[in-house]
């Protein structure tokens, strides 16, 4: 119950802990959010309409599915917006949206959302305060509501302030028990500056704001960050877009605030290539990742052609990575690349694997192996045709799901790109040239600078205290 | 608002229910329709097809599944499911690397959606592609039912690529502890170990013994292909004719397992103590097959317990931070499997607390029972999950393939109704039934502390 999304991450996904844990697949997929939808050749910039709705950015779409509906939405109060006295303000204060209103308590809320089987979601990345909903269609206006009523009313209780606190603190522990986890937090601090949009706190900082924070911070924080200015919401699936304006307009009307994100510097590339342990004891295999800043955002012009040569090299079985390292050498069951983390500012490049302790060495070897050859020779007229007709398909299908139709909506909203931009995807991609392909390569990366991550009980490494909360 | 919901979901499924009637194809006896599903026998060798047409997007989704997973494993070949499943990828003389023209290599030039899986009781592969590509693939998906290379070179390089699925699984303490909790509640029934298998298998099951694998349950009338989404039923019985109807039926019997579990007579206790950060309460009890009449209350009893704020883990436990989550699942396999609950402890809360409070809220729905609008919540849950679930070709197909592997695929129409039937007496008495102590297996992980720094 798995599946390779489109830039090769791998994602756990599954209904039941049981089941998704004792199932194996060749490769660890995504497929889990829902299908069906508006035909590829519609054009969705015509048919979704977007509007400003009680100061929000919304974009409602029907699409063929019958009676589901998704909804998506971000709002800029993500971690970046955290002041530099504590990092973890924005966390506490998007958990506190589903710990009850001033109307509700988190149980009657709980209990009108189980009642017709509908789910609310917020959560944050480093640029937002994401929201996230899935509900059947003649239920639409009581989950807008919801949404409307925990964004703009919540009770801020001190008794679930601190329980929050604490269930902040379990997670993040827990989190660090994983390999990838680990790996990801020291690949971020190495490769974004302090500062930087997608500049994520560190594990140890977190744990010790989460433990000074008080409520009249967070509060603080919320006066000053929530808001419908920048907010934006989409609403996919079997939807009457003017009568789910509506709706939308009812339950934010007379809401104000909010700050539209400022602009950020871009991160540096490092004088010379380093290597970090982060060593954990007891762990059969390691995380590795390996890559750079790129100083682009999504949009850039050479943005979708670093895409192109970076599927090539590590996308799919057919990608260079797979096919050597794994399929012929055997070294490890998944390694990709992908260029991540550029939708709200310039992101990052890397090549993510794990390993057994024991062929560590053994893998990077391959993997250098493959990444010289790539950066130094680029890719060929081959591989550009099968990588093109190879992305631009996998777009389409991550189009054939209310939830992937949203986050694309989402996505070209935050990236600062038109709604047309989905539309003109397929031709975008198939009008690249092997010049423009490999210059991009060229141009954006270098071997010799980049940051090497290696998480678990790496051989030789000397273990460091885990931060404690 | 609840009902109104629901009654437009079933609005749609008898739509779907009354559409078109079942295609005529020789060669192909129509076996039933349900649910909007056409079931055909192809007659020459059995082999089973479920059709669901639906053209409001130019995809399809086309899976085979076989019958065979992990429980046909014994001791040494554990895990030979889930290598085979890998070396399907390897090619044969028709499809392969060397030609261009292999599975990868075909799908990933058009963008499919594509994967395998392995489990307890089936392995499926399966695409989803723009709908003009059913052809391209169905035709390399048939032929390595037949004519696949299955050669030690590559064997070797593919047994290191599943010892690190396998290394990666360890690292998580929940899964080492699920495999643990697995191995001592069945001691005789094949669930005993998990699909990956034990290391030392995967490290030397001989190629001859999964050439005898492949040759003993990769036959049509041990495998059901699905087609769901855009296509014409005629057409494409008349592709599943041209490329699997070449094939005989097994020679031999498809093996049955017939190994039963023995009753349980007492309870059960693993310790898992590996370096980490946080503890883990497991409790498994011995439950009933998916296809067994009580399961419907048994998947409602779990969600009453498990799923959302309302729950009565997430109040006694979570709310209190004695932990971070609490799931639960009802399991829904082949064979009588485990109702299974795993407590994820907060820092600084001991198993002891946890495990007491777990036992607790087990015994309060065993005797005093759970409340009617506690069961109508956990069907409103269920019934909008179960929508959720059949959004897609892709989703109808994930979902049809375990329906598929428990021994009915109609479970799939049928289970809806089900659930919405369960009320709450049939909860308390599935509750009664099942949370049975001495049928119980608790397992805790207990985390080590790491070397100090040096």
């Amino acid at each position: 119950m798995k599946s390779l999304s489109q830039l090769s991450v791998l994602l756990a996904c599954g209904s039941a802990a049981g089941r998704a844990l004792r199932s194996s697949a060749l490769l660890s997929v995504a497929g889990c959010s829902l299908l069906v939808i508006t035909p590829l050749h519609a054009g969705i910039a015509e048919n979704a309409s977007r509007q400003k709705v009680a100061g929000i950015d919304v974009v409602a779409l029907k699409t063929g599915v019958r009676d589901v509906v998704t909804i998506r939405g971000d709002l800029p109060a993500g971690d970046s917006r955290s002041p530099d006295t504590n990092s973890a303000l924005a966390d506490l204060a998007a958990g506190m949206l589903d710990k009850g209103t001033t109307k509700n308590d988190k149980f009657a809320i709980s209990k009108q959302l189980g009642d017709v089987g509908a789910n609310v979601s917020f959560g944050t990345n480093s640029a937002a305060l994401n929201i996230s909903a899935k509900c059947l269609r003649a239920d639409l206006p009581l989950v807008l509501g919801l949404i409307a009523e925990q964004l703009r009313t919540p009770a801020f209780s001190p008794e679930e302030f601190a329980k929050l606190k604490k269930q902040l603190v379990g997670n993040i522990r827990r989190a660090m028990e994983d390999v990838d986890s680990r790996s990801d937090i020291a690949f971020n601090n190495a490769v974004f500056p302090l500062g930087h949009t997608n500049r994520r706190p560190a594990t140890a900082q977190f744990l010790a704001d989460v433990d000074k924070a008080t409520l009249d911070e967070v509060k603080a924080f919320y006066q000053q960050y929530y808001g419908p200015a920048a907010m934006k919401l989409v609403i996919v699936g079997d939807v009457d877009p003017d009568a789910a304006r509506g709706e939308v307009g009812k339950a934010f009307a007379g809401w104000t605030g909010g700050s539209p994100a400022p602009k950020a510097a871009k991160a540096g590339t490092v004088d010379a290539a380093r290597d970090q342990n982060v060593f954990m004891a007891g762990k059969a295999s390691v995380s590795v990742l390996w890559g750079q800043a790129t100083q682009l955002r999504y949009g850039d012009p050479d943005g979708l052609a670093l895409r192109i040569g970076t599927t090539a090299l590590g996308s799919g079985f057919t990608g260079r990575l797979m096919a050597n390292v794994r399929d012929k050498e055997g070294l490890t069951y998944g390694i990709y690349s992908a260029v991540t983390n550029d939708t709200y500012a310039d992101g990052d490049w890397r090549i993510g694997a794990q390993f057994a302790p024991e062929l560590l060495e053994k893998g990077l070897s391959s993997t250098r192996r493959q990444l010289a050859a790539w950066h130094k020779n680029g890719i060929t007229e081959a591989e550009l045709a099968s990588n093109k007709g190879k992305y631009v398909g996998s777009y389409k299908l991550g189009l054939a799901t209310t939830g992937g139709m949203a986050d694309a909506i989402l996505n070209t909203m935050n990236r600062d790109l038109p709604l047309s931009f989905i539309d003109e995807f397929g031709p975008r991609i198939n009008s690249l040239t092997l010049a423009q392909v490999n210059g991009a390569i060229e141009k954006h990366l270098d071997p010799a600078k980049m940051i090497l991550i290696k998480a678990g009980t790496v051989p030789g490494a000397m273990p460091v205290p885990a931060p404690r909360g | 608002m609840m009902k109104r919901s629901f009654a437009l979901l079933a609005c749609f499924v008898s739509v779907a229910a009354l559409a078109a009637a079942p295609a005529s194809v020789p060669g192909f006896s129509h076996v039933k329709s349900l649910g909007g599903f056409d079931e055909y026998r192809l007659e020459s060798n059995g082999l089973s097809v479920l059709l669901k047409s639906d053209r409001t997007a130019p995809v399809v989704t086309f899976m085979v599944t076989y019958r065979v997973g992990s429980r046909n494993e014994v001791t040494g070949s554990t895990g030979a499911t889930h290598l085979l499943e890998h070396l399907m990828f390897k090619g044969g003389p028709n499809f392969n690397d060397a030609k261009g023209n292999s599975v990868k290599q075909f799908l990933e030039g058009i963008g499919g959606n594509y994967n395998a899986t392995t489990w307890l009781d089936r392995t499926n592969y399966y695409a989803e592609v723009g709908s003009e590509h059913l052809e391209g693939y169905l035709a390399i998906e048939a032929d390595r039912m037949h004519n696949l290379w299955i050669r030690e070179d590559d064997r070797r390089p593919e047994m290191t690529v599943v010892r690190n699925e396998f290394e990666q699984g360890e690292n998580d303490p929940q899964q080492a502890l699920d495999k643990e909790i697995f191995a001592a509640a069945f001691q005789a029934h094949p669930y005993h170990h998990s699909t990956i298998g034990w290391r030392s298998d995967i490290e030397q099951v001989p190629i001859e013994k999964l050439r005898a694998f492949y040759d003993t349950f990769y036959w049509p009338d041990n495998a059901t292909v699905s087609v769901i989404g855009d296509f014409d039923p005629a057409a494409a019985l008349g592709l599943v004719k041209k490329y699997y109807g070449g094939y005989p039926k097994a020679p031999q019997p498809i093996p049955t397992v017939y190994t039963e579990e023995p009753e349980q007579t007492g309870p059960r206790c693993v310790l898992v103590q590996r370096a980490g950060e946080l503890g883990v309460v497991g409790v498994s009890y011995k439950s009933c097959a998916g296809s067994h009449a009580d399961y419907p209350a048994l998947r409602v009893l779990a969600n009453i317990l498990g799923s959302g704020k309302t729950s009565r883990f997430y109040r006694a436990l979570t709310d209190k931070n004695l932990t971070t989550q609490v799931t639960t699942d009802a399991g829904f396999f082949h064979d009588p499997a485990l109702f299974q609950v795993y407590a994820y402890l907060a820092p600084g809360i001991t198993h002891e607390q946890v495990e007491k409070i777990v036992n607790e809220e087990a015994a309060r729905v065993r005797t005093v029972g759970v409340t009617d609008a506690e069961v109508a919540t956990a069907i409103g849950k269920i019934t909008a999950s179960v929508a959720y679930a059949r959004d897609g070709s892709f989703a109808i197909a994930s979902t049809l393939n375990e329906d598929i592997a428990a021994g009915d695929w109609t479970l799939y129409v049928t289970l809806p109704d089900a659930f919405r039937k369960v009320t709450a007496t049939d909860v308390k008495r599935v509750a009664g039934l099942y949370l049975d102590p001495n049928k119980s297996t608790t397992g805790w992980f207990e985390p080590v502390v790491a070397p100090a720094a040096k």
